[in-house]
């Protein structure tokens, strides 16, 4: 441990860059070298990248723990500074910001909270790797899987270790490219193409705001580093002026009476928000989540449960020192994640696919992180990222043994995911039964697993939490609102744990009856290595997956039933929340408790308990007893209601018809506009005129020698009488016009001219000169006339006349009409210029 | 007593004129070789006029032949050319060969 101190000093922390390096050397050698290597090299690649990387990861965790216990830890402390080892790789560039120059490092750090995390992100990452290294070997692009896995690995360790937000953007994008990639992954079929294709546009929207939070971040605080914008807080506390935008004009009736002001850390707060709500799929931007299940299983496990989608909380609790200066932004927060909590929970009522189930549960679980980071909670909305990571994981680990069993039986994808066709699982698969139950507790919230632990500090949390305004002037949250908050929670913690044991009775309890419903498909797989015959078919009964697949499920269940003591608050086991609080510190100052709300803790954690009981035992009541039959009575009963729950609320239907239709309409609107305006007019009549002049041009076309010899004649011609006969063209120098009235004329020179200039309408005297200038004076407001006579060699003579005029700004010039309001300038000669018959000697 | 220049110069432009116009008009190929022929040597008979006027190098005389040597060159490639028309078209009349239209 020593050793290791020294040679990776705090400020100097390179481990972090071999931490990065692994997983980037790994999707680097996976993806190029991949094919040439063969399975068996892209696995020992692949994992070993992975698993290297959670090694030094927990080298980094240990002297984390070690160097904060040497702080003296103590708790409440609150005056001892955050843990932190950083590792700067180089200056990325600088920007201009609102007062000075901005430096933007390419840095990383690793602090209490990032610890965690980057251990779940190489930790889950590793057993996802292992288990897919089975779930996969039959894919023709098992290389390319591999790359696109460790590539996340490396964005989302690099978007968990920056040190400051655009290196944060960067693991930002990087995961949803690596999230487009993996949802598509098949992308020789539409649908996933285009869910793909959906998840990285969604994402934009999100990732738009979180370039403007960067952005006016950037202007206001001057700096993009965590660490310096905590300390910098008070160059936030600003009032700005929103609505009228200032300096835009607007019909008045859009102007109200009061302008809306917000505070600077409001609009910060939001604009990152907006972020969150695409990346950790929150209302209005969960859409992409439940189609992103397009992906293979593993995937879902590990970017759709585990990890990238957590990164939302990541960044608010990141962040945590500035949504607290704005409670309106920690209510929007807070609100947001309780309706899109139950809103995700209704919906997962409905659904068939298991896989569907489980995203729609993480879109409600996701909700349940942002009620407690939005509560102020911010250790114990991420202690819900954490053990999320392990059930969900878990969870999504088990539909994809039981689809890969299933798959075995009925070869039909669709099918194997639906629980229709499963049923009595778990005589079959008693590892993957066993492990799927203790998820299944764990996030319906049974008492003493890891999910009871999270989800009621989370809910107790929201209900006895006040977020306090740091000046004032600023909006408060009302206190029925954490109230509200709390009953949308448990709502929705009943919901979880009713539709959770739905999907556990219908996959593993009853029956199987995947053999009887997908029929149509066994001829057509009839030469496969699992082929059955005819009919309904006795044996090749779906079978336990190998260890492979089932060592990461027997990992995640353990950690899902016991990671919850690392911080069990009723236990009196606050471990995680003593490691993370100087993380929290400064924001936890403006989290106040209300009165009297720490009696409630057990009164709550009974109604917790209770929730799990209801939830569950009317699953059990609903879908084991009575077999599904009260389920069908209700959709008998109620069959729009169901159809609607079932289609989603319609919310994608809708997007089509508002926002997707206004695109479209825009699109339309261009096309229509290329195809009648440019098409048809603009390029119609170019065409029409180069046709035209092309008619009158091909009438000189007319192949013969002696018409094209015809125009030559006629060019050499024009050209000699332009040279033979003298032209008068002088260039006026007039720039002293105005102060000292000297004006000189310059005449244009020719082959052999001589000039003869003269002033006045006197008749024209004297020989003719090589002088090609004449300077003249004016008074003020004098008109004179300057004449040119120019002679060429040939003795052809012509001449021209000047009239200029000296304005001194009183308009003098402009009553004689033929100056105009030019101070000088040519003017055509008074008579037509007179020519010497040409001739002569030379 | 010596000539004055401008009467070759006159006789020269004469030339000149003569081969010109019967180049745009008369519509025999053979015809037309024979007045750019015309017009060669119109210009030839300036050149050694002008040679007599300046003559420190006969850069004029000198000049005179190299177009007396063009012009028998292009008399063989124009009459090959004319020769080939006939054998193709079976007429040597400018007026019909409008191929290069097309």
């Amino acid at each position: 441990m020593e050793q290791l101190r020294t040679q990776f000093p705090a400020d100097d922390f390179s481990l972090l860059a071999l931490v990065l390096l692994l997983p980037l050397v790994g999707a680097f050698v996976c993806g190029v070298f991949g094919k040439r290597l063969g399975k068996e090299g892209v696995r020992t690649m692949a994992l070993s990248a992975v698993g290297g990387s959670f090694v030094l990861c927990l080298a980094a965790f240990a002297m984390l723990t070690s160097a904060g216990g040497a702080h003296g830890a103590g708790h409440g402390g609150g005056g001892h500074a955050v843990t932190r080892f950083t590792w700067t790789a180089w200056r990325w560039f600088t920007i201009d910001g609102g007062t000075s120059t901005v430096p933007i490092d390419v840095a990383f750090s690793v602090d209490p909270l990032s610890g965690v995390m980057m251990l779940v992100v190489t930790g889950v990452g590793f057993l996802i790797h292992l288990y897919s290294s089975e779930y996969m070997s039959k894919d023709p692009g098992y290389y390319r899987f591999f790359a696109y896995l460790n590539l996340f690995v490396f964005s989302m360790l690099v978007l968990i270790l920056g040190d400051n937000l655009a290196v944060l953007f960067v693991g930002w994008e990087g995961v949803g490219l690596c999230s487009y990639l993996l949802i598509g992954f098949w992308f020789g079929e539409d649908r996933k193409a285009s869910a793909g294709k959906k998840a990285f546009i969604t994402n934009r929207i999100g990732d738009f705001g979180l370039l403007v939070a960067m952005a006016m971040l950037v202007y206001y605080a001057g700096t993009l580093r965590f660490s310096t914008l905590e300390t910098s807080q008070s160059a936030l506390s600003q009032m700005r002026t929103v609505w009228p935008i200032p300096g835009l004009e607007l019909p008045s009736w859009l102007i109200p009476a009061q302008p809306i002001r917000a505070s600077v850390p409001t609009l910060v707060a939001l604009a990152l928000f907006v972020g969150c709500m695409g990346k950790s799929a929150q209302l209005p931007l969960y859409v992409w989540l439940p189609d992103a299940m397009a992906g293979p299983t593993p995937v879902s496990a590990l970017i759709h449960a585990a990890t990238m989608v957590t990164a939302g909380i990541y960044l608010v609790a990141r962040t945590s020192f500035l949504f607290v200066l704005s409670p309106f932004a920690m209510a929007v927060v807070a609100g947001t994640g309780a309706l899109t909590a139950l809103f995700a929970a209704s919906i997962a009522f409905a659904q068939t696919d298991l896989k569907k189930v489980l995203a729609y549960s993480t879109v409600s679980q996701l909700g349940y992180m942002f009620v407690g980071v939005g509560s102020g909670a911010f250790a114990a909305g991420f202690f819900h990222v954490l053990t999320h990571a392990f059930f969900k994981g878990c969870l999504f680990l088990c539909a994809g043994s039981v689809i890969h069993a299933m798959h075995h039986v009925i070869h039909d994808e669709e099918g194997s995911q639906d629980m229709r066709n499963m049923g009595g699982l778990r005589k079959h698969m008693p590892i993957t039964h066993a492990t799927f139950l203790i998820s299944c507790l764990a996030i319906a919230g049974c008492p003493m697993t890891s999910g009871f632990f999270s989800k009621d500090e989370v809910l107790f949390k929201a209900f006895s939490s006040q977020i306090a305004a740091t000046q004032p002037g600023l909006w408060v949250a009302p206190a029925w609102y954490g109230q509200a908050i709390y009953a949308l929670g448990v709502l929705g913690a009943v919901c979880t744990a009713f539709y959770m044991f739905r999907a556990y009775f219908l996959t593993f309890w009853g029956d199987f009856r995947g053999w009887t419903i997908v029929k149509g498909h066994v001829a057509h797989h009839g030469d496969d290595e699992h082929a059955h015959g005819e009919g309904p078919r006795e044996g090749a009964a779906p079978h336990e997956s190998p260890w492979q697949m089932t060592l990461p499920l027997a990992v995640l269940a353990f950690f899902a039933l016991f990671g919850g003591l690392v911080y069990a608050e009723p236990l009196h086991l606050t471990a995680l929340e003593r490691f993370w609080h100087p993380v929290f510190a400064s924001a936890s100052t403006h989290v106040v408790e209300r009165a009297g709300a720490h009696a409630m803790m057990w009164p709550l954690l009974g109604v917790g308990a209770t929730v799990f009981a209801v939830g569950a035992g009317g699953a059990y009541y609903v879908y084991a007893q009575q077999g599904g039959k009260p389920a069908e009575a209700f959709v008998a009963a109620a069959p729009s209601l169901h159809r609607i729950v079932r289609d989603k609320w319609r919310v994608d239907e809708f997007y089509e018809a508002t926002v997707l239709g206004f695109i479209d309409a825009m699109g339309d609107t261009a096309v229509a506009i290329d195809k009648w305006l440019i098409d048809g007019v603009i390029a119609r009549l170019t065409a029409a005129v180069t046709q035209l002049f092309g008619a009158g041009l091909r009438l000189l076309q007319t192949g013969r020698v002696q018409v094209y010899a015809a125009g030559m004649v006629l060019g050499v011609a024009g050209l000699g009488w332009f040279i033979l006969t003298p032209h008068a063209e002088a260039e006026i120098d007039s720039s002293k016009l105005r102060s000292s009235g000297d004006v000189t004329f310059t005449a244009a020179p020719g082959h052999g001219y001589s000039y003869r200039w003269a002033e006045g309408e006197a008749a024209q005297s004297g020989d003719f000169t090589a002088a090609a200038t004449f300077s003249t004076k004016l008074e003020r407001c004098q008109t004179k006339q300057v004449r040119l006579e120019v002679r060429n060699v040939f003795g052809g003579t012509t001449e021209t006349s000047f009239t200029t005029c000296r304005e001194m700004g009183n308009d003098c010039c402009t009553a004689k009409p033929a100056a105009g309001d030019a101070t000088a300038r040519p003017q055509t000669p008074l008579q037509a210029p007179a020519r010497a018959p040409m001739g002569g000697t030379p | 007593m010596t000539i004055p220049i401008h009467y070759f110069l006159v006789l020269a432009a004469a030339l000149f004129a003569t081969g010109a116009v019967g180049f745009l008009l008369r519509r025999n190929l053979l015809v037309l070789l024979m007045s750019i022929e015309l017009m060669l040597n119109a210009v030839n008979l300036t050149l050694v006029a002008f040679n007599r006027l300046h003559p420190q190098n006969h850069g004029g005389q000198v000049l005179a032949f190299f177009v007396i040597a063009i012009a028998a060159a292009e008399a063989a490639v124009g009459l090959a050319i004319v020769l080939a028309y006939f054998r193709l078209r079976g007429t040597v009349r400018s007026d019909e060969a409008t191929a290069l239209k097309h």
